[in-house]
């Protein structure tokens, strides 16, 4: 009896043996899991006042217990460990199932608690007190402020989207489907402002438009012109998401099968028959994906209304005052959530509805992407707005180097190099920036690739659920994400506002989709039959992913690495809320010296930020072979 | 629905067609009659799908011209063009109906609304795809597929239809169904057809005629039985399925034929060479050929291989000049199973069809 007891594990079965190992884990977690809990609640004394017991002067004042911390995401890190394990399928291969649970504890942690607390705070009745309540709604509405600013947000929304869609589908179009000339440097100079941050277009339009603006001021001697104003924040935001449109309608048009178009010029159908019956339809899904892409851009934008609104509030830059200057958490939080509401809507309908209805990939194996035979009366418009908007956008990037290299730009054009001295003060802020950009490309490479792995390669229930909860981050706009991270963090048990720790863990689970995508991408390329080979050679799950998947998708994850590397250091709207004076981020310096300091000073930052990104970019180029075009393909 | 058609033959004259410094089609001359079924039959690469696009207009001949009927379409934009393609992809719109998939040729045209329906309707019924109108193409089988978009080329009635590889995404079983199908729609409705196909067996099964191309020219033209019997060269014979060509001695040549030594054997063959002073080759059909325990008469070869072919046994011999020659035994007698490594005599026919080169 004794000896059946004692039985070495070599001895036991394999059936045995996997239970006991299971057993094993399930213990080391739940080990885990009581550590966690002890650090994220505990049990305090606190005195308590009674005030209904008031006799004479002496008032009862006793101590009582109260659980402090945070209760209710110990709650659902429980569930996110435990709901797994009810699976058959996940409790059987434990590697698959460790995997699942990080990636759930990591989103639940960094992607639905302090979005959770944006509305929680939002819907509170007031500090200190709790309960559920409209009452922050109410105070929002009734200030002309607030109203205003919701619809400014609408309408530079609206018309920035679409805008944006249509000019950028027509560039996408020429771009992809004529045979224009220098297709090849139109494509990278249309795109152009990917490599910037979206503020450094509202500044270099002041360079050339503003009130000193060389081109407004100095060519044309124009005075009454003023580039503030909302119709400043559609121009620019036009020309910063204008290439965001162009890569997705380039993609989808390069995809579509030449096939179809053949079969119906070949039925009779002449060339604008085809294109309103076949292709239009054909790219309806991307266009409707373009356009509520390019909203969320546009309502998340907070830079450049700070810059070039000209008092012209949106909801981005109400959020910022009530937050950042006057301290009002909850009105901030009530601001975010007016944000967030069209955004996850936009979301929802792209996810729910538009990418179900993509045709894209229905013709397996079809030739695509081949120049069309278009009458010279559409080809040559499409081609001019194509260069206009090339040579404008060089105009804009060129302006910022040439403002960076004079003493006084608007003023004073010697060429000096004196600006760069400013630089030297804000090399504390550009490492900093490098820190957290290089940790968030880590942190969401790591990440995104382990998602893009379960949700592409295994079969289990919740996968989809999974995929959209590391989706939904794509749609939420970076000064609530700054403000979600501040409510969720800021206060005991964690304290980590003013850490590099939760700049770096915001990033990265804010540009997850973008990890996330370039994974699946890859994955989707890898043939699985090569993970088949190595399990039915006898490797594990885990040494298949070790030596199989993980080298073959070691350019996706480099790929995915550089872009969240490059979204972080461009970013101004989370950095807003997050950083610390210990913590200062170069785009936030950049910006102060932007509002406050010479043009060339701004413009020296500027050009430093994008030489920096351009470096990533050629890094990257070399490393996968691809062109700077395809580079932005997947993000 | 056949009185419908207007059919006119296909006449490719002097076409040549280069990508770069890539001969994809070198002067090819075909004549299609009126009313038959002409396959382009050859491997990957030969220059036959670019051969269909020009006749489809969808490629612009370097040289030469292409006739319908007796009209020089070659500078017509495919959709004036009379002809409709069968696309190997199917190439069915995905975001439409399949009835407005097929009606789509005619609402290009703008043929008035009471014909469209009454033209779909009577084409829906030819091609059996009744009820699925409604359906969306990845709704339908892959078989449903092809019948839909031969459907929509037909329903615009052209004068030429044109079939590029159609049946290469189906599976085995449907591709022979549906190969008989298009066959007997073509003959039924006597339209001239060019089919584009790398399959042999596909080729020969539908065509009245076949043009065997490789590396972009017209190698030879003729009916099935004309390629079997007399293919003009090696690769002809190899790729309609000939095994054992084998290099022979030319003895005599005369208009009526000539004298071959093959194997040490002396055999007729009923044409001469058609070039002279050039190395000959035959084919030796493996169903001509006979084996036997070991005699005078035959040549003595050894087996290599036996293997079972359902109603007959494929041996592999190897003469003693060190040839393999295949030979299939149909129906055999006890006296015609020989081991691997048995000597046997090899019987060459007394008559061959035709020499090569």
């Amino acid at each position: 009896m004794s000896s059946e007891v004692l039985r070495w594990p070599q001895q036991l079965s394999l059936s045995q043996r996997r239970n006991l190992g299971f057993a094993a884990l399930v213990f080391v977690e739940l080990l885990l899991l009581i550590y966690i809990g002890t650090r994220l609640v505990g049990v305090e004394l606190v005195e308590v006042t009674d005030l209904t017991q008031v006799s004479g002067n002496v008032e009862t004042v006793f101590m009582r217990r109260e659980v402090v911390g945070d209760p209710p995401l110990l709650m659902l890190l429980v569930l996110g460990m435990f709901v797994p394990l009810a699976s058959r399928r996940l409790r059987r291969e434990p590697v698959l199932l460790v995997a699942l649970q990080v990636a759930i504890i990591g989103l639940i942690v960094f992607v639905i608690w302090p979005l959770a607390q944006v509305f929680i705070e939002g819907f509170r009745a007031g500090q200190n007190v709790t309960g559920f309540s409209l009452v922050q709604f109410e105070t929002l509405f009734a200030m002309p402020m607030v109203a205003n600013a919701t619809r400014n947000t609408m309408i530079i929304g609206v018309t920035t989207a679409v805008l944006a869609t249509l000019i950028g589908t027509l560039i996408a179009y020429t771009l992809t489907l004529t045979d224009v000339p220098g297709k090849r440097w139109l494509r990278i100079l249309t795109i152009i402002p990917l490599v910037s941050p979206p503020f450094a277009v509202s500044f270099a339009f002041i360079l050339l438009f503003g009130r000193r603006g060389v081109i407004t001021y100095d060519l044309l001697h124009i005075t009454q012109y003023d580039i503030y104003g909302p119709h400043g924040i559609v121009l620019v935001q036009l020309i910063s998401d204008i290439p965001l449109v162009i890569l997705i309608l380039s993609a989808v048009f390069a995809s579509i099968s030449r096939d179809l178009e053949e079969a119906a010029e070949d039925l009779g159908g002449r060339p604008l028959f085809i294109l309103r019956t076949v292709t239009f339809p054909l790219v309806m899904p991307a266009i409707l994906t373009a356009i509520l892409l390019t909203f969320i851009s546009s309502i998340s934008d907070f830079g450049n209304p700070m810059l070039i609104g000209g008092g012209f509030q949106v909801l981005a830059t109400q959020a910022f005052i009530q937050l950042i200057e006057l301290f009002d958490l909850q009105l901030g939080a009530a601001l975010s959530m007016i944000l967030i509401i069209p955004a996850l809507a936009a979301f929802l309908v792209q996810h729910l509805i538009v990418s179900r209805r993509s045709y894209v990939t229905v013709t397996s194996g079809a030739r695509t992407g081949h120049v069309r035979r278009l009458p010279g009366w559409i080809t040559w418009p499409l081609f001019g707005l194509t260069i206009f908007l090339a040579a404008f956008n060089l105009l804009l990037y060129s302006s910022i180097f040439v403002g960076a290299l004079v003493r006084t730009w608007g003023f004073d054009f010697t060429p000096t190099l004196e600006n760069l001295n400013g630089l030297i003060n804000a090399m504390p802020m550009l490492r900093n920036s490098l820190i957290v950009s290089v940790g968030a490309g880590l942190l969401g490479g790591i990440t995104g690739l382990l998602v893009a792995w379960l949700v592409t390669r295994q079969n289990y229930p919740g996968r989809g659920a999974l995929d959209f909860t590391a989706t939904i981050m794509y749609a939420i706009p970076g000064t609530v994400v700054g403000i979600g991270y501040i409510i969720a963090f800021n206060a005991s048990p964690y304290f980590w506002t003013g850490t590099f720790f939760i700049i770096i863990v915001a990033y990265a689970y804010r540009r997850l989709p973008v990890g996330l995508r370039t994974g699946v991408a890859a994955n989707k390329q890898l043939d699985p039959t090569l993970e088949e080979a190595s399990l039915d050679l006898g490797a594990s799950r885990a040494r298949t992913f070790a030596q199989i998947t993980f080298p073959l998708l070691n350019r996706a994850f480099f790929a995915g690495v550089i872009y969240i590397f490059i979204r972080s250091m461009t970013d101004l709207s989370s950095a807003v809320f997050l950083n610390s004076g210990r913590t200062q981020l170069f785009t936030v310096r950049m910006f102060r010296v932007m509002t406050t300091g010479t043009p060339s000073e701004a413009a020296a930052f500027a050009a430093l930020l994008i030489v920096i990104i351009l470096l990533a970019l050629g890094i990257l180029s070399k490393v996968s072979g691809k062109s700077f075009v395809d580079l932005f393909r997947v993000s | 629905m056949s009185e419908l058609f207007t059919t006119a033959s296909i006449t490719l004259e002097n076409l040549s067609k280069y990508f770069g410094s890539i001969k994809a089609v070198d002067d090819v001359n075909i004549q299609v009659e009126a009313g038959t079924l002409v396959c382009l039959l050859g491997p990957s690469g030969c220059g036959k799908t670019t051969t269909l696009r020009m006749i489809a207009g969808f490629e612009e001949p370097n040289q030469g011209k292409v006739f319908i009927g007796a009209e020089d379409v070659t500078n017509m934009p495919p959709y004036i063009r009379p002809t409709a393609l069968v696309f190997q992809s199917y190439a069915l719109f995905p975001h439409m109906s399949i009835y407005n998939n097929i009606a789509y040729g005619l609402r290009a045209r703008r043929t008035a609304k009471d014909e469209i329906q009454q033209r779909v309707v009577e084409v829906v019924r030819i091609m059996e795809l009744e009820g699925q109108e409604k359906k969306t193409p990845p709704q339908l089988s892959g078989g449903q597929q092809q019948r839909v978009a031969l459907a929509r080329a037909l329903v615009i009635r052209p004068k030429v239809l044109l079939f590029d590889e159609p049946l290469s995404n189906l599976d085995a079983q449907l591709r022979v169904r549906m190969r008989t199908e298009i066959r007997d729609l073509q003959k039924q409705l006597g339209i001239t057809s060019v089919y584009v196909t790398h399959d042999q067996e596909e080729a020969f099964s539908i065509a009245d005629q076949v043009a065997i191309m490789n590396q972009g020219r017209l190698i030879q033209l003729g009916t099935p039985r004309e390629l079997y019997r007399r293919p003009a060269d090696s690769f002809v014979a190899q790729f309609v399925g000939l095994s054992n060509i084998v290099s022979v001695e030319l003895v005599t040549a005369d208009a009526d034929g000539a004298t071959i030594r093959v194997f040490g054997q002396t055999i007729r063959s009923r044409r001469p060479p058609r070039q002279s002073g050039q190395p000959v080759s035959a084919v030796l059909r493996p169903e001509a050929l006979k084996l036997s325990s070991p005699n005078e008469a035959g040549v003595l070869v050894r087996v290599i291989d036996q293997s079972y072919i359902g109603p007959m046994i494929r041996y592999r011999v190897m003469t003693p000049d060190q040839t393999q020659v295949t030979v299939d035994v149909h129906n055999p007698s006890p006296e015609e199973f020989f081991d691997p490594g048995t000597a046997v005599s090899l019987h060459l026919p007394q008559e061959i069809p035709a020499l090569l080169g």
